[in-house]
């Protein structure tokens, strides 16, 4: 029942998206297939299965736990979840899984803090037959045979469509004098938050080069060193990249305030959760944003829709937290009963005052 | 007999210099600095520390110390704010339980350190561990949002920092840090508790000679802490958009740092209240000010560290000149 609930939503939200006039209402990736391959799945033991989150710091995992909740009692499977303090504890989390793997469960969904800090653990788990299931970061480097199947949204592309509709919003103050766009990552090290941040940076990068603009890099260093077209020196656009000692909003804030306050900075974007609360948060007593400086956050929550809503910011892009834990059970499920698994690409949309009520968006913007 | 005359400069004196130099520096060096808007969030980010700050103070001064104040205060915002959002409590009850909730572990650690004899540092960190945890489970393991400042149970932002017509921003928490640094101060220095506290800390055994109830007044030194920890868990709900749980651990340090640099005796028997206001700004102005002028939060860290080690330097130096 729930599942029928939840393709209805789905299916809802495919067929709301392609309704949506603005070409950035539409879905970020195509989710068909890698869903249709769990159709008429069912659990062929009561499975019990390891959850090693990231932390447990934002509502986005709160949202993603409700979606195994549904799928769990929809395969009649279990499983237990954990995670560190901060998704800046990372040995925490590499303690964490490891113990989970050793648990010998029917498989372990993990959404690693850092992507290259899990490798010995994965090797672990393959060696042991544990299957993996990646949700929200993919693991690029992933030890062949560990990870079975990885579901996140495309993140590249979620920091492209950020810079798409920001650029949109900025390009008529182009062309007079240098000017600032700011970026806050919650770090440089997990493999979401460096393909969102990335993702941003080159398609402004692009766009800006595309219309004749220069654009140079300034702040964290990983940052600045991967953008792809930036020059050195004078440019008619700064790119500056932020990134906190620690992955919590008022880090984020101090962080942000820095950028805000300066004079020449027209558009600042945070890059998940807490980093645009921690721009809004240093918004609080600039209240520039929405006003001389464009605003673009990433996923939701009760601060950030609200911001969305009343024009603080432009716009956000929202990823669906509870399609990624829904699809993560069932991956780890399926794995479980030895199917072999494609890769599930899960929704993603830009979202802004206009469009935050329509049937493909508003399932996705948890509190 | 002639009397040594005592010098104006006492540590206080000195971090307070410290305090207005540093604010110069960094204004000098970055004109963003010195705007109103980031005066106001260092402001905003302060209260929380300040408050723990002068909480902490009292510990310390006997010679102990609280480390669970840090992540108590997250627990006791969690508390507060999640009685809000899943049962609709008015703001103000609300605030009555996180104050009531910090009070409590506050009285916790008081029992365990002064009734059953463990160690304040042992005591502290279980007692940061539970309240970490407790948390967590208390929400579920998930973050809470208190009300913002827009929403109907937002008024308690208004403690904090007021908007007039002209739409300028008063920090009108600044004023409770200043009434409330008074008003312990008093305490510390003019009352039966403040003077207590300063005997169990310069030496316990005679304070207990001379017929102090000294159980009695290390319980509620630590209570005192706890009741700061409360405080400041409504300034964080003010400030920070969302409450996470698993957060907290380290704050405590900044605060008990702050203490430090203002002139509280790393081994108790002496300190101030304004000191500690002062040292705690001093640390917060490190915070706030180094990404101003390019340093990373990693670099800040370091710099507050050795900040720390020329504070305790003074107060060794302070002591064998004394003796």
């Amino acid at each position: 029942m729930m599942k029928k609930a939840l393709a209805v939503i789905m299916s809802a939200a495919l067929v709301g998206s392609l309704a949506c006039a603005p070409v950035f209402a539409e879905n970020l990736s195509d989710t068909s297939e890698g869903i249709a391959q769990f159709d008429g799945l069912t659990a062929n033991e009561p499975y019990d299965f390891q959850i090693v989150v990231k932390s447990f710091q934002s509502t986005y995992w709160q949202a993603a736990l409700q979606g195994m909740d549904q799928a769990k009692d929809e395969l009649g499977v279990t499983y237990s979840a954990q995670g560190p303090a901060s998704e800046s504890d990372i040995a925490d989390q590499v303690n964490m899984l490891n113990s989970a793997i050793n648990g010998a469960p029917a498989g372990v969904g993990l959404a690693a803090c850092d992507t290259s800090s899990v490798l010995e653990s994965l090797q672990t788990a393959a060696d042991n037959g544990v299957p993996i299931v990646a949700f929200d970061t993919g693991i690029a480097d992933a030890p062949e045979g560990s990870v079975v199947c990885t579901v996140v949204t495309d993140n590249v592309a979620a920091g492209e469509v950020a810079a798409v509709n920001l650029y949109e919003a900025i390009k008529d103050q182009l062309g007079d004098g240098t000017v600032r766009i700011g970026e806050i990552n919650q770090d440089n090290y997990a493999l979401n938050i460096q393909q969102r941040g990335l993702g941003f940076i080159n398609k402004i990068i692009e766009l800006a080069n595309a219309d004749g603009y220069s654009v140079a890099m300034e702040g964290n260093e990983y940052y600045v060193n991967e953008a792809v077209g930036a020059v050195e020196g004078d440019a008619d656009i700064i790119l500056e990249v932020r990134v906190p000692a620690q992955t919590t909003v008022d880090m984020c804030s101090t962080e942000a305030g820095t950028i805000l306050d300066k004079e020449d900075t027209i558009a600042v974007f945070g890059s998940n959760q807490t980093a645009a609360e921690g721009l809004l948060v240093a918004n609080d007593n600039r209240e520039v944003l929405g006003d001389t400086i464009v605003g673009v956050g990433f996923d939701a929550g009760t601060s950030i829709k609200a911001a969305v809503e009343d024009g603080t910011f432009l716009g956000a892009v929202t990823q669906s937290p509870l399609m990624m834990g829904y699809y993560c059970i069932y991956a780890l499920t399926a794995a479980a009963n030895g199917q072999e698994l494609i890769d599930v690409p899960t929704d993603g949309y830009w979202y802004d005052a206009s469009n935050m009520d329509d049937e493909a968006i508003a399932p996705n913007l948890y509190d | 007999m002639m009397t040594k005359k005592k010098s104006i400069f006492t540590q206080e004196v000195i971090v307070g210099i410290v305090l207005v130099a540093l604010y110069f520096f960094f204004r000098t060096i970055s004109a963003d600095f010195g705007k109103y808007t980031t005066f106001l969030s260092m402001m905003d980010i302060s209260y929380y520390y300040v408050f723990m700050a002068i909480g902490v103070a009292f510990p310390l001064i006997t010679g102990g110390v609280d480390l669970s104040i840090g992540t108590g205060m997250i627990c006791y915002a969690l508390a507060g704010g999640f009685m809000i959002r899943q049962y609709g409590w008015p703001t103000g009850l609300a605030i009555c339980l996180s104050i009531v909730f910090g009070l409590a572990i506050g009285l916790l650690n008081g029992v365990l350190i002064a009734l059953m004899g463990l160690p304040p540092f042992l005591a502290t960190l279980c007692t940061c561990m539970i309240t970490r945890g407790l948390g967590s489970v208390v929400t579920g393991s998930f973050a809470v949002p208190w009300p913002t400042a827009k929403q109907p149970n937002g008024w308690f932002h208004s403690i904090f920092k007021i908007t007039l017509e002209n739409k300028t921003k008063i920090p009108l928490g600044l004023v409770w840090v200043i009434l409330l640094m008074l008003i312990m101060q008093f305490v510390l220095a003019h009352t039966k508790f403040g003077r207590y506290t300063i005997a169990i800390g310069s030496n316990k055994e005679a304070a207990m000679l001379s017929g102090i109830n000294v159980k009695f007044y290390h319980v509620m030194v630590y209570a005192v802490s706890g009741l700061f920890a409360g405080l400041a868990s409504i300034a964080y709900g003010a400030v920070i958009k969302t409450v996470q749980p698993g957060t907290g651990a380290g704050m405590e340090l900044d605060a008990i740092g702050g203490a430090i640099v203002g002139g509280v005796s790393a081994s108790g028997g002496y300190g101030t209240i304004y000191g500690t206001v002062i040292g705690a700004y001093v640390i917060i102005f490190l915070k706030q000010g180094l990404p101003y002028i390019g340093f990373n939060a990693n670099m800040q860290q370091i710099i507050t560290g050795l900040v720390l080690i020329g504070a305790v330097a003074i107060d060794i130096v302070k002591r064998k000149v004394v003796k």
